[in-house]
């Protein structure tokens, strides 16, 4: 079998990838090691709308909610409310990620790209260090899948930037393990995204409740790997619903574990190599949300490789035009966020009931994590020195 | 006897990946939807077991 690009992993940034370079002519193989796109779901299901932007996604069925805002509530239940009113319009959905993962596969296909199922890949194709492909299982039969560009779609626990020599590893302080719980009899009175901080409750992370209807909610909860103990995640989340009185008489209609990179974003291209998405750690440090920064990746990306097979160019250089444009869209976010993650962590209980009594009134401009980062440092000179090295990332940043 | 090792009950484990992208040595993979330790190559360190959200990696002498 010979493509211009085999794509590992049928995600969002693999599937977005795969689309765009289809479209600008090449052939694209996507490889899927499960036996269904998108399932199951390792996920939040939260993301900005800003997605609307790009168009991607068509239809509705991918929504299971509209979000008018987000609040943030102290480890002694302070309330910051960021809501749309005083947020302008870019807030959020809550999606269903098996119908969103398969709307961009299907749009993928739309655009020329073809689709392996239960297919894993087991070591990149070499030929004298030079990557000429993957070599691929599909059940009991081993094959060999020839591409002039390999795309790491392949997630948190990426091989495929191993195989190409990229150190993907993460440290257990740049891993939040999850797990959630879609609840129903539960009050969600309104469509605002809950975020619970505390020691108590998520070491290094934080619980969430997204509303993804009338009686129906995600609650789940993220504690850093470094401050974890095995099963700690779903013993505090279990605790979190039995402590909370609009969630305690729920009843889950599914439950799934997760992880999260929040991590700073690793290099992405070598020769015949390109890392998307979790891969490529294109994750929100702060919040571990990863859906905005893969589907914007995934184009940069996808478009990158039109030019390489336009030109039949395929070494490190002509591929870091990829590099060079996530960086400029996002990547100066992520090493702020990154930054920020690493002083909230140093911050006690005490500390985030104090900056959220500042910040319960404070009208935010939008509802994003430099409008926090920013109102924190107008708030609080005192804590602009621990920021310092941000301001002038952030002074630099447009979201 | 040496020291005990990582292995994944598949009957909790949920596939999220977390184990497999923490592992200093590269000893856990996905292997038909469950992470997979490979033993010899473990060297005990329990970083996996302590990132597992579901508890479904525990120590087992060999």
């Amino acid at each position: 079998m010979k493509y211009d690009v085999v794509v590992v992993g049928s995600g969002p940034a693999g599937s977005v990838t795969a689309r765009f370079a289809a479209e600008s002519g090449a052939k694209v193989l996507i490889i899927e090691r499960r036996q269904e796109v998108g399932v199951p779901v390792l996920c939040g299901e939260g993301v900005s709308r800003k997605i609307d932007e790009w168009n991607m996604l068509e239809g509705k069925r991918w929504i299971a909610g509209s979000m008018d805002g987000a609040r943030i509530y102290s480890p002694d239940g302070t309330m910051v409310k960021l809501s749309a009113d005083m947020a302008g319009n870019e807030t959020g959905y809550v999606v269903y990620r098996d119908i969103f993962d398969q709307e961009l596969a299907r749009q993928a296909v739309k655009a020329g790209a073809k689709i392996m199922m239960n297919t894993t890949s087991t070591d990149l194709l070499k030929d004298n260090d030079k990557i000429k492909g993957v070599r691929a299982k599909q059940f009991d039969e081993e094959f060999e899948i020839e591409a002039d560009i390999v795309v790491g779609a392949d997630g948190v626990e990426s091989k495929v930037g191993q195989w190409g020599g990229i150190e993907t590893r993460l440290e257990p302080k740049d891993l939040e393990t999850c797990a959630q719980y879609t609840l129903t009899n539960v009050e969600c009175k309104d469509a605002y995204c809950d975020f619970y901080l505390g020691k108590e409750i998520a070491p290094g992370g934080y619980a969430w409740v997204f509303p993804k209807g009338k009686d129906v909610a995600n609650v789940g909860i993220g504690v850093l790997a470094s401050l974890s103990e095995s099963g700690m995640a779903k013993k505090l989340l279990d605790k979190f619903i039995a402590n909370n009185p609009r969630l305690k008489n729920g009843e889950p209609i599914r439950f799934l574990a997760g992880a999260a990179p929040v991590a700073s974003p690793v290099e992405t291209v070598r020769d015949n190599l390109l890392l998307v998405g979790d891969a490529a750690r294109h994750v929100d440090p702060i919040t571990g949300g990863g859906l905005t920064c893969c589907l914007e990746g995934g184009k940069i990306a996808g478009e990158t490789i039109g030019m390489a097979i336009e030109i039949q160019q395929f070494d490190q250089e002509t591929l870091s035009v990829y590099e060079k444009n996530w960086k400029e869209a996002f990547g100066k976010k992520l090493k702020r966020n990154y930054l920020v993650k690493e002083i909230l962590l140093d911050f006690d209980d005490k500390t985030f009931n104090m900056l959220a009594d500042s910040l319960k009134d404070y009208k935010f401009e939008e509802l994003s994590t430099l409008s926090l980062i920013k109102a924190l440092v107008l708030k609080h000179p005192t804590l602009l020195m621990k920021l310092r090295p941000l301001v002038k990332i952030s002074s630099e940043t447009k979201e | 006897m040496g020291k005990p090792k990582a292995k994944v009950d598949k009957k909790i484990c949920l596939a999220c990946g977390g184990c497999i992208s923490v592992c200093p040595q590269d000893a856990l993979l996905m292997c038909g939807g469950r992470a997979y330790v490979h033993e010899e190559n473990c060297i005990s360190c329990a970083i996996c077991i302590r990132t597992c959200p579901v508890g479904a990696i525990s120590g087992e002498a060999y």
